[in-house]
């Protein structure tokens, strides 16, 4: 699920980028540090909204660096346990297939799929059902549940189930 | 999340911590509305601005405009205006937007928490939500 949050981060800049731009400076310095980046607790940090305040600077002991706290807006990725959501597979193995939710990974074992999914080896390996009215293969849509979230370092990995009536391959909707 | 040591997550029961409870959600479509826009700045400082975005970001973006309902901003905020007349939380009114399901019983497969937390949800009551989603989507 993404969320607007506003989150706290203590900043430290050198006086060489004090001056007019010391805001500009502290942005700038903010979005290179927080974009892109992964934690257990907030998930994946896309972008920096806007800055809700900066706090006043403390000089670091010893140190001609100065520590700023700085509050910011930002929209974050979070997956959560039971929690639905589109994905898009992206490859297909034997024991399941790994599928994508924006910069999320997830792994979908043969154990939690319908009854009579098989897996189908060959050039476009794939899943299908008894009756062969579902397949899914690379880049297909996909609606799964997490059952499990794991949080690894920096890296964060779900485990996702497509077992249950309304879960699984995703027609094309208008 | 494991390793983490706190109570256990569940998002069918709305249990995601407070800071997420109490945090502003985003549907596909909002989220895609902001990232696009972040983009287009950035086009106007910079001639490659593929180059100065993360890979979450790039993920992201594709994603959201992939999964999106509602391409039109008017559309997006009708959306909004009509999930929230429904007592419902800022997660099951985002998991509603995003997923668009068509019967009540669909809705509660995919936001079990929507039969519980005190609130009652009646099946009329979902039908009828989902009802005046769907004319969003038809005359958009």
């Amino acid at each position: 699920m993404f969320f607007h949050m506003v989150l706290e981060r203590n900043m430290q800049l050198h006086p060489r980028f004090f001056g007019r731009s010391l805001r500009e400076n502290l942005v700038s310095k903010l979005m290179k540090d927080v974009e892109g980046t992964i934690s257990g607790r907030h998930g994946f940090v896309l972008a920096v909204t806007g800055i809700e305040s900066i706090g006043k600077g403390l000089i670091r002991d010893g140190t001609p660096f100065v520590t700023f706290p700085v509050k910011y807006r930002c929209v974050v990725f979070r997956p959560f346990e039971g929690e639905v959501l589109e994905a898009v597979v992206t490859t297909v193995m034997q024991h399941g297939f790994f599928a994508e939710a924006g910069p999320l990974q997830l792994f979908v074992s043969n154990h939690e799929m319908q009854d009579g999914m098989e897996y189908q080896a060959g050039d476009i390996p794939n899943y299908t059902s008894s009756d062969a009215s579902v397949r899914i293969q690379k880049d297909c849509e996909v609606l799964l549940k997490i059952t499990t979230v794991s949080v690894v370092a920096t890296e964060i990995f779900c485990l996702g189930s497509i077992k249950g009536k309304y879960l699984g391959l995703l027609n094309d909707r208008a | 999340m494991s390793g983490v040591g706190e109570e256990e997550e569940n998002a069918a029961e709305l249990k995601i911590g407070d800071e997420f409870l109490k945090a502003k959600c985003l549907m596909n479509c909002e989220v895609s509305l902001i990232l696009e826009h972040k983009y287009e700045q950035l086009q106007l400082v910079s001639e490659d601005p593929m180059n100065q975005v993360s890979q979450v970001f790039e993920k992201s973006l594709q994603y959201v405009k992939r999964f999106s309902r509602y391409k039109n901003p008017d559309a997006v905020r009708q959306v909004r205006e009509i999930l929230s007349r429904h007592q419902l939380t800022e997660f099951e009114l985002c998991v509603l937007g995003n997923l668009c399901p068509e019967t009540a019983e669909e809705a509660v497969a995919m936001v079990p928490s929507l039969k519980t937390k005190g609130r009652a949800h009646s099946d009329e009551a979902i039908e009828k939500m989902l009802n005046d989603l769907s004319l969003v989507k038809r005359f958009e």
